[in-house]
């Protein structure tokens, strides 16, 4: 029996101006279960960068949704994701993170395969009396359905009944372009992961990305500092690049940002940020106009907070941050965190962009507990069910418009939605976009 | 370094006591005594891991999950913790720490290195959960004035997944 019809989680009526979405989708373990099998087992999911393989039989090990893989190099350089589990027993192939092996044997019976994943030995095979079925079949480690790269993103199915990852990214492949063409080197993560976990699902990081209402109302502490440390000259003071702009500060006037909602569920919340030295960019200013033309430059600058349901999330504020996010249960999350960086960039500029994305994004930092605390907290305060519908997805829904906006048309991209907005808008209607996807993946198990 | 005069280095116990105390201070939630253990010039440090196993060795290239130059920075976290606007410091966790292996080394006049085990237990009373840390610390200390400040703490935190959240006087 199905526990829940779509109909009683998403209340989704435009016509009315009622968009509800039921706090079962953040208490359920049942619909996590479905989510794990139809959203991160049943579509396409970031699993890396590519630079985190750069060089032949090079891998790196991670997880879609509950399965172990491995993306690795071959001899000639071509990238591959396999399941990081050996045919024979299911044990999983390879413990570390990541390293470089022409050859993994499994630890268990010694199987062996090559860096394109190819069975090369089963120990005592001519021995070992197999019946005509084993041979039969296929011992080389098992792909995934799908797998892609765009400009080093790599995203993996284990679902072979997917859109081409071309038309999965669609527009945002744009802002994709924003973060990779700040260095004609390309990106890299910085050396060094930051993982934590917080008890709470999964979507509470989803939405809190996008989410420009609760920053002044969780963060003020944070702010606080920020306001004091701007006013300081002290060099040995972390400086952070969002203290200066305006696009969360309360009495600032006219157009200070907004958001954009993709098809197939990826948001994007932006605010406007001036093209100014509080940006480690900024060093490369008038080449990146060059380069790009200064409309493209200009949005460079500004402040992006790019979602790719489900689990990647590219956050260009106070510095730059590449998290994924891995749910573990209902109630339960894990955060895989590095700071992205343009090739290339000065010595100085590297280290600036790295203090303030320590101070910010870490969970030893100043602001990131805050959030967190709050995912916790919600988690707590949703046990109710007697009102089942929660009222945080209703602000600007009367703002927002189909297709872009003068800013979108800027870089020529065309979202499905967007919502521009001043200060104290801060629309909500874009996580409309996460739950009408959610609901699309959703709706063969739930009906 | 049988050339230092005795007040311008620590002996084993010495040390271990100076450890002990900037534990009690941290036990205490006691932030003022604490901060005037550090010169203002100091370093706090605790570096990430990396994807290869090993720990970040160059805070300006590569990430950490503290990096302060300054007693300044060390005074803003106080400052937050004690800001009654950040839920996260709210309902302040119980925390004791245990240090031990204390190694004192003299390095120089007036200069000391400590190596040290750690394992700091905090008990979350938000969420009535406990967490262990643990790690090595590496103090450098130097006498100013009379007095052993810290100009220098590394923090190897050994089990780097932070539930939720850690803040610096969890470590």
């Amino acid at each position: 029996m199905k526990p829940f019809a779509l109909r009683d989680l998403i209340d989704d009526r435009p016509q009315d101006g009622v968009f509800r979405v039921n706090r079962a989708l953040f208490r359920d373990q049942a619909l996590f279960d479905l989510e794990m099998k139809h959203i991160f087992e049943g579509g396409w999911l970031f699993i890396g960068l590519s630079t985190q393989a750069e060089n032949p039989h090079d891998y790196f090990t991670s997880f879609i949704g509950r399965v172990p893989i491995i993306v690795q190099r071959d001899g000639e350089g071509q990238l591959r994701c396999f399941v990081n589990a050996c045919p024979h027993k299911g044990v999983r192939l390879v413990q570390k993170r990541c390293g470089s092996a022409r050859r993994h044997v499994c630890p268990y019976h010694s199987w062996t395969f090559d860096s394109a994943g190819a069975n090369k030995n089963i120990k005592w095979q001519k021995s070992g009396q197999y019946g005509a079925g084993f041979d039969e079949e296929n011992h080389d480690l098992a792909t995934v359905a799908k797998f892609g790269e765009y400009r080093g993103f790599l995203f993996a199915s284990l679902n072979a009944d997917v859109p081409t990852l071309e038309e999965h990214l669609g527009e945002t492949r744009k802002l994709i372009d924003l973060i990779v063409d700040k260095s004609p080197e390309g990106v890299e993560l910085v050396p060094g992961r930051v993982v934590f976990t917080y008890a709470a699902n999964w979507k509470m990081q989803l939405e809190n990305c996008s989410d420009q209402y609760h920053f002044t109302s969780t963060h003020p502490s944070y702010i606080r500092i920020l306001d004091q440390r701007a006013k300081e000259t002290v060099n040995e003071v972390v400086q952070s690049s969002i203290g200066a702009a305006d696009f969360w500060q309360e009495d600032a006037s006219g157009v200070t940002g907004g958001t954009m909602s993709f098809d197939h569920g990826h948001v994007l919340n932006w605010g406007v940020m001036p093209v100014s030295a509080a940006l480690p960019e900024f060093e490369r200013a008038e080449e990146l106009a060059r380069l790009h033309g200064a409309a493209k430059r200009n949005w460079m600058f500004n402040m992006r907070n790019l979602t790719i349901f489900p689990n990647l999330q590219l956050a260009e504020n106070a510095s730059s941050q590449m998290r994924v996010i891995r749910p573990i249960a209902a109630g339960m999350t894990e955060m895989q965190t590095w700071c992205i960086a343009p090739r290339g960039e000065s010595a100085q500029a590297r280290a600036f962009r790295i203090r303030q994305y320590e101070d910010f994004f870490n969970p030893t930092g100043m602001a990131t507990p805050d959030d967190t605390v709050c995912y916790e907290e919600a988690q707590i305060g949703m046990a109710e069910q007697d009102r089942p519908w929660l009222q945080g997805h209703a602000r600007g829904w009367s703002a927002s418009v189909e297709g872009g906006n003068d800013w979108s048309d800027m870089i020529g991209m065309k979202p499905a939605r967007s919502v521009l907005a001043d200060a104290q808008l801060c629309d909500e209607s874009l996580f409309g976009s996460y739950y009408r996807a959610w609901s699309a993946r959703m709706a063969e198990a739930l009906a | 370094m049988t050339t230092l005069t005795k007040s311008a280095s620590l002996t084993q116990s010495e040390a271990t006591a100076y450890l002990a105390r900037e534990a009690l201070y941290l036990d205490r939630l006691d932030f003022d005594p604490w901060l005037d253990l550090y010169t203002p010039d100091c370093l706090f440090w605790m570096p990430a891991w990396r994807d290869d196993g090993t720990q970040t060795e160059d805070p300006d290239r590569e990430l950490s999950l503290i990096f302060y130059r300054g007693r300044r920075n060390l005074e803003d976290r106080v400052q937050r913790i004690r800001s009654g606007f950040s839920v996260a410091s709210a309902v302040m966790p119980r925390v004791a720490h245990m240090i031990g292996n204390v190694q004192a080394e003299a390095v120089g006049e007036g200069h000391m290195r400590l190596d040290s085990s750690f394992i700091t237990n905090v008990h979350d009373v938000r969420t009535n959960k406990s967490h262990a840390y643990f790690g090595r610390y590496e103090h450098e200390l130097v006498l100013q004035d009379g007095a052993w400040k810290i100009s220098s703490k590394i923090i190897r935190l050994m089990n780097d997944v932070v539930p939720t959240m850690l803040d610096v006087y969890g470590v």
